[in-house]
């Protein structure tokens, strides 16, 4: 496997380096190879976007990163994933306990079911911060309130006695973010943040993790299928397709010279306000099950470029330029 | 569903507060909770407000089988005993065992169903057979074996009523966690770091709680019953200290010509059973965060 930090922030040691991932479901039709083979690292304050369509595994990279995949039916069955050079697959859960929501946060898709409903939001961020930092109940009381603050809740005194069913989707979204950075975590995995939220309030979202990103420098894990949103965030992008990485590029690289026919065809996809269209473009047929995966490249049965040899074997990562990468027989020798 | 206040108002209120308010409305769940905490002053209150004195014979013959009258107004029973002050005593009883009964029944049904709803797979399996095996047991038979085995006391009547009685609590708990172990917020809860036994104590049983209290407060009513047979059967508490169950045993002989003997006591468990029945389901539809969101 090829390091994937090439390019970027050479020199400096990854924060998170994720090499060989393979995350499998085992379902009563098979086995489902959810995360098959993923490798890709994170810089110190650095953002990636991971994108794909849904069930393309960004999800389950997730979970895996965190050790929260559901066991049964899942099982993490290879790979590493290093954390500041230690392999969070390696450790026991009691450790493992010490760095979910203290070195790695989550922030999940579903603002509205992610709060505790018998508790006051407040309580809540209080809790979180409880559980790795003992504060006496004033000052945890305290820091919880200047969380609310952080993260732009109004009136973070009395919002603090408010109840999850007294807030707007966009509020318990913020009191999310506010627990899961409570601890001061070195990496924010975003796992579609803004996907279940009204429009305008998604944009309110996006703009406070940039702003809570230069603030705190951690690094952000932003997971979604919005390219849009990775064009605002994100500096390097990753993009995952049937259980595996096909492209790993800089923002403006892979925006302007994709490598991989996967990815241009979801850049493709995306409405143009200044063209007139008649019809969406989309990529045809549909992410492929992961019971019966085709031979050979995941995506030759929907790829426009198709080759013979793409349905025999399966293309290895290629380098294209500095810090870019594509899992496409077309990039073969094209690196540099 | 209760009307809403305006957001604004109700934001400022906490949930028991808020909870209470709602209940207060309710006139079906005020009439419960006045009835409970009547039975509850008049057990503590017994020799201040019993007219007489509920063990001590009266006068035999004459005072036998009183009817109701000025003196008694629930009539005198086979020795002369004030039939009032009987059932205003033997509340003790009654509210006593049901309530220490079902508390421990709560507590560990509550627990052992949370753990194996929690932690499922094969602790799940074991614990579940384990629970079926006992309720297979018929609970009746069960107490009347140990009560002849060892002794008459209220103690050990409170510990039999309270063993035999978790199994149902811990499925219903089982049942809730199985459903609430899925939620988001026990999921946010882990990637947090938070270990199985805070969530289990902070995010799964404090949301079964409503669920619990409620059938706890119909399961008090239920003890009420089972240990007014026992006494019913004369395996109950020792007489002469009136219970409710004994006194009806003692008057079924003089069905027809004495009613009151059997049938006040007899009112007083339908009137006591409904009342924390009220007081439960005014309770759930006042507390439960989920109805009002």
């Amino acid at each position: 496997m090829m390091e994937g930090n090439d390019g970027i922030g050479e020199g400096m040691a990854p924060l998170l380096e994720i090499d060989g991932l393979k995350t499998v479901f085992y379902t009563d039709e098979g086995v489902a190879r959810a995360v098959d083979g993923v490798s890709f690292s994170i810089n110190p304050g650095e953002t990636i976007g991971l994108v794909g369509e849904s069930g393309c595994g960004k999800s389950v990279t997730a979970l895996s990163i965190m050790r929260l995949v559901p066991d049964p039916p899942g099982r993490i069955e290879g790979g590493s994933v290093l954390l500041d050079g230690r392999d969070l697959l390696a450790i026991s859960e009691k450790e493992m306990r010490k760095v979910r929501g203290n070195e790695i946060s989550i922030v999940f898709q579903e603002p509205l079911t992610s709060l505790n409903p018998v508790f006051t939001c407040g309580e809540q961020v209080r809790e979180a911060i409880g559980l790795h930092q003992k504060l006496g109940r004033r000052e945890s009381k305290e820091q919880a309130i200047e969380m609310l603050r952080l993260v732009r809740i109004p009136d973070p005194e009395k919002r603090y006695g408010n109840y999850p069913h007294q807030m707007s989707g966009g509020m318990r979204q913020r009191v999310m973010i506010a627990m899961a950075l409570s601890c001061q975590p070195k990496l924010l995995i975003a796992d579609e943040p803004s996907t279940a939220l009204d429009v305008s309030v998604q944009a309110q979202i996006i703009e406070l993790l940039l702003e809570l990103r230069e603030q705190l420098g951690m690094a952000v894990l932003l997971i979604t299928h919005d390219l849009a949103v990775v064009a605002q965030m994100a500096e390097r992008v990753v993009v995952m397709y049937a259980g595996v990485v096909v492209e790993e590029a800089p923002l403006g690289r892979l925006f302007a010279h994709p490598a991989h026919p996967y990815t241009d065809g979801l850049l493709a996809s995306i409405p143009k306000v200044d063209a007139p269209v008649e019809r969406l473009s989309a990529i045809p047929g549909t992410v492929p099950d992961p019971l019966r995966l085709p031979p050979g490249c995941r995506f030759s049965d929907r790829c426009p470029k198709r080759m013979d040899k793409c349905s025999v074997t399966e293309p290895g990562m290629f380098a294209v330029a500095e810090g870019h990468r594509s899992r496409c027989y077309l990039c073969e020798g094209s690196g540099p | 569903m209760t009307a809403q206040t305006p957001q604004d108002q109700a934001q400022a209120r906490s949930l028991w507060s808020a909870g209470w308010a709602r209940f207060r409305k309710n006139r079906l769940a005020m009439t419960g909770a006045v009835i409970v905490v009547a039975l509850y002053l008049a057990a503590i209150l017994a020799p201040l407000i019993a007219p007489h004195d509920p063990i001590e014979h009266g006068e035999v013959p004459r005072m036998r089988y009183l009817s109701p009258g000025s003196a008694h107004p629930l009539g005198t029973d086979k020795f002369g005993r004030d039939v009032l002050s009987r059932i205003i005593y033997g509340s003790r009883i009654s509210l006593t065992i049901s309530f220490l009964a079902v508390a421990i029944s709560v507590v560990l049904g509550s627990l052992v169903g949370a753990a194996a709803g929690y932690f499922g797979g094969i602790v799940d399996s074991v614990i579940m057979r384990f629970v079926d095996a006992l309720m297979a047991i018929p609970r009746l038979f069960l107490l009347l074996t140990c009560i002849a085995l060892f002794s008459r006391s209220v103690w050990l009547i409170i510990l039999l009523l309270g063993a035999t009685g978790w199994m149902a609590t811990a499925r219903l708990v089982r049942g809730q966690v199985l459903s609430l172990r899925e939620q988001d917020f026990v999921k946010a809860a882990e990637a947090l770091g938070a270990g199985g036994r805070r969530i289990v104590l902070r995010h799964l049983l404090p949301n079964t709680l409503t669920v619990v209290i409620v059938a706890a407060t119909l399961r008090i009513g239920g003890i009420i019953l089972t240990e007014a047979a026992l006494s019913f059967l004369g395996l109950g508490v020792q007489p002469p200290t009136p219970s409710w169950g004994q006194m009806i045993f003692e008057g079924r002989e003089v069905l027809l010509g004495a009613w009151w003997v059997s049938t006040f006591p007899g009112l007083a468990i339908v009137v006591t059973v409904i009342g924390y029945n009220l007081l439960g389901d005014g309770l759930r539809d006042a507390f439960d965060p989920k109805q009002f969101a």
